[in-house]
């Protein structure tokens, strides 16, 4: 049986301050889903990092491309979500 | 035409020749000349380590001081010779500054006094230029249009040949002709800055309602030369006001927006602190979009090739391509000697606007351009320095470079004697360097571990122990550089604190850069540690960037960081509305920009040569 995965901004902001090896108290609020990773200080290298975050955690797959894609949270959000991501 | 192969006068002006006294002591006359040549031109900051001073006086019994006041003289008959004499040794590497003093000029009794440079580093320096001396690269008068080739820093030293309108008069001093670097190519079409300021918000509303008309459709060629609007009731002593607003924008959008832009405060700005990327940075056509589109830029790029010998003109071909290079933009014949040309020119354009950097940060071959701007050595011996590294990087068995998503702690379980820890980064980014095979090998149990690896674009295991023999070769030819202690505040990766005097003026410390770690993230801790302060990134992409606003420091809005170029390649035209963004960000910061340099983004096209 599969389940559809749906991962939320909480969940994507958790995993970009984890990959950042951030402390507490850190300024990852405001806009962020419409803010440019480059923005936010995430290279591709630290996009890659996120991007195994989530396919680990969810066990999911994310294209490669993503990566060149997704130039905000919200965009990999939604490319997430909606590329019908499966777990089994 | 092009700058390199002209000398240019920075300075002239006549002083009254000192007491000759008796005819016996014309040397004392001669020394009291130097000195007073010296004085004209203030002895404020530091002078060039290769000043030299050339005296045009008539000849003497009496046996001339070969130096003073530690500075080298050469004495010739006239004038003219003296000129002649200063051109050449600055085209050939022996001066980078002329003083010269032309006796009994014009008028008996009267000194004529002038400081040379190279054209091209002129410019880049941001001097006042005079004018150019109408001669060829041998030191002869220009016969024709056509100007001289990339100078080599490879000229002849033998017999000047004569001048074509007066055989063998060398003693004429030469015609001083205008600067001609470029032209005006102001269109409405281009994008330029538009700045403007309030004391307060209601006054900076009525400033922007008075330059709302002038973006009219019918005033849109005046669009280029639109200056920035002083705050109201403010006299021509008042500086801008503290509530800013900037638009990057074409005439066509000018009106929509201004009308909608967003004020900032500016409170005290904080000061701003150059970075300056290194390999890994590159892409093709890094930062061409600025070239003949800038002029100090263009000029910086120039002076920087013209000191490297004859690759110059082909690393610049290669850069400008718009087909195949010959040699591709990751090879280190390219990366590294391009990297420093896009950096150093990026610092120069951004002097050239009247910021005045507190600190100075580059990352790997970046330190270099950070080391030349704070004066440690001058622009040739850098340039010379990239391509002692280049030759004998390449002698090193090929190899290459990993970025890796953990820290330093973490990965130093997969280190072996063949992968080297070459960076630390950022908190959660090193770079490993070593030979192919033992990269590929570290790279598999990496990411079978699941830290992410990229590779990094680099044919040379840089900052690993395999480059020891560059090391041990650059050392030797390093030792041959005249060093000096930085004159700015200039952070190290190597130690990852402030560079000292001693290791300024250390051959083994430039040459160690090659085998040695970079602490990145150390320096910059430093740094941000020291002061709040806007980091500009001087190169291409927005690596230093990436990692800086990874920082604590940055996160709490403490610092800032700002890029010049956009964060991936694109065409020229987002170089240049990159650029354009980044002095926009310096306003609003609360810097206040040199309006008419900035103008020149939209204004100046160089030529091609």
């Amino acid at each position: 049986m599969t389940t559809q995965i749906t991962v939320t901004l909480a969940d994507l902001t958790r995993m970009l301050r984890e990959s950042a090896g951030e402390e507490e108290g850190v300024d990852l609020d405001g806009d962020v889903l419409n803010t440019t990773f480059i923005d936010l200080g995430y290279d591709s290298l630290a996009l890659l990092q996120v991007i195994g975050l989530i396919q680990r955690e969810y066990g999911i797959t994310i294209p490669d491309d993503a990566v060149a894609d997704a130039e905000t949270p919200g965009a990999l959000l939604a490319l997430v979500n909606a590329s019908g991501a499966t777990t089994d | 035409m092009s700058l390199t192969g002209h000398s240019a006068v920075v300075h002239r002006l006549v002083v009254a020749a000192p007491d000759p006294g008796t005819p016996d002591s014309p040397p004392a006359a001669l020394s009291t000349a130097v000195s007073a040549v010296l004085d004209a031109f203030g002895r404020t900051g530091r002078l060039p380590v290769r000043t030299v001073v050339y005296v045009g006086a008539p000849a003497t019994d009496h046996a001339l001081p070969a130096g003073h006041e530690s500075l080298p003289v050469r004495t010739t008959p006239t004038e003219g010779r003296a000129l002649r004499l200063a051109h050449r040794e600055l085209l050939d590497g022996t001066a980078d500054l002329a003083f010269v003093a032309g006796f009994g000029s014009p008028d008996p009794g009267k000194v004529t006094v002038y400081a040379v440079k190279r054209a091209a580093e002129a410019v880049a320096d941001g001097d006042a230029v005079h004018g150019v001396l109408h001669l060829t690269d041998s030191g002869t008068d220009i016969r024709t249009d056509s100007d001289s080739d990339i100078g080599t820093g490879e000229t002849g030293t033998g017999d000047r040949g004569t001048d074509g309108h007066a055989p063998g008069d060398h003693d004429t001093p030469p015609a001083i002709h205008p600067l001609c670097h470029g032209r005006d190519t102001a269109c409405p079409g281009r994008h330029r800055l538009l700045l403007w300021s309030g004391r307060d918000e209601d006054d900076e509303a009525r400033v922007r309602a008075e330059l709302l008309p002038l973006l009219a459709d019918e005033h849109t060629e005046a669009f280029p030369y639109l200056p920035t609007p002083r705050p109201n009731g403010a006299g021509p002593a008042t500086g801008p006001g503290p509530v800013r607003a900037a638009v990057v924008t074409d005439a066509r959008q000018a009106a929509a927006g201004v009308a909608s832009a967003k004020t900032v405060t500016a409170r005290a700005p904080r000061p701003v602190a150059l970075l300056f990327p290194g390999q890994g940075s590159q892409h093709a056509a890094m930062a061409a979009g600025l070239y003949r589109r800038e002029p100090v830029f263009t000029a910086a790029v120039d002076a920087a090739l013209s000191h490297m010998g004859q690759d110059g003109p082909r690393i610049r071909e290669d850069w400008l391509t718009t087909g195949t290079p010959h040699i591709g933009i990751d090879d280190v014949r390219r990366a590294q000697p391009l990297l420093f040309a896009v950096d150093y020119a990026l610092g120069r354009m951004v002097l050239g606007w009247g910021v005045r950097p507190v600190a100075l940060l580059g990352h790997s071959a970046g330190e270099l351009v950070a080391a030349t701007l704070a004066g440690v050595m001058s622009l040739a011996d850098a340039a010379g320095m990239v391509m002692a590294r280049v030759r004998e990087a390449v002698k090193i068995p090929p190899g290459g470079m990993l970025a890796v998503g953990a820290s330093a702690a973490r990965v130093r379980p997969y280190l072996d004697h063949d992968v080297a820890l070459a960076a630390v980064n950022a908190n959660q980014q090193v770079m490993l360097a070593g030979s192919v095979p033992a990269l590929a090998e570290v790279r598999a149990r990496l990411t079978a571990d699941h830290i992410t690896v990229v590779t990094v674009p680099a044919t040379s295991p840089f900052h690993s122990p395999a480059m020891a023999p560059a090391s041990d070769a650059l050392e030797k030819e390093y030792g041959a550089v005249p060093f000096r202690e930085p004159a700015l505040p200039l952070y190290s990766g190597y130690t990852g604190t402030l560079m000292s005097a001693e290791d300024a003026r250390s051959p083994r410390f430039w040459a160690r850069q090659v085998t040695d770690t970079v602490h990145f993230l150390p320096a910059l801790d430093e740094l941000l540690a020291a002061e709040d302060v806007l980091l500009v990134e001087a190169g291409p992409r927005q690596t230093l960037t990436a990692f800086a606003r990874r920082h604590r420091a940055v996160r709490l809005r403490a610092s800032a960081a700002l890029p010049l170029l956009p964060a991936k390649p694109g065409p020229a035209e987002t170089d240049r509305r990159s650029v354009l963004n980044a002095a926009a960000g310096l306003w609003t910061e609360g810097h206040d920009l040199n309006a008419q340099a900035l103008s020149r983004l939209w204004t100046w096209t160089g030529t091609t040569d």
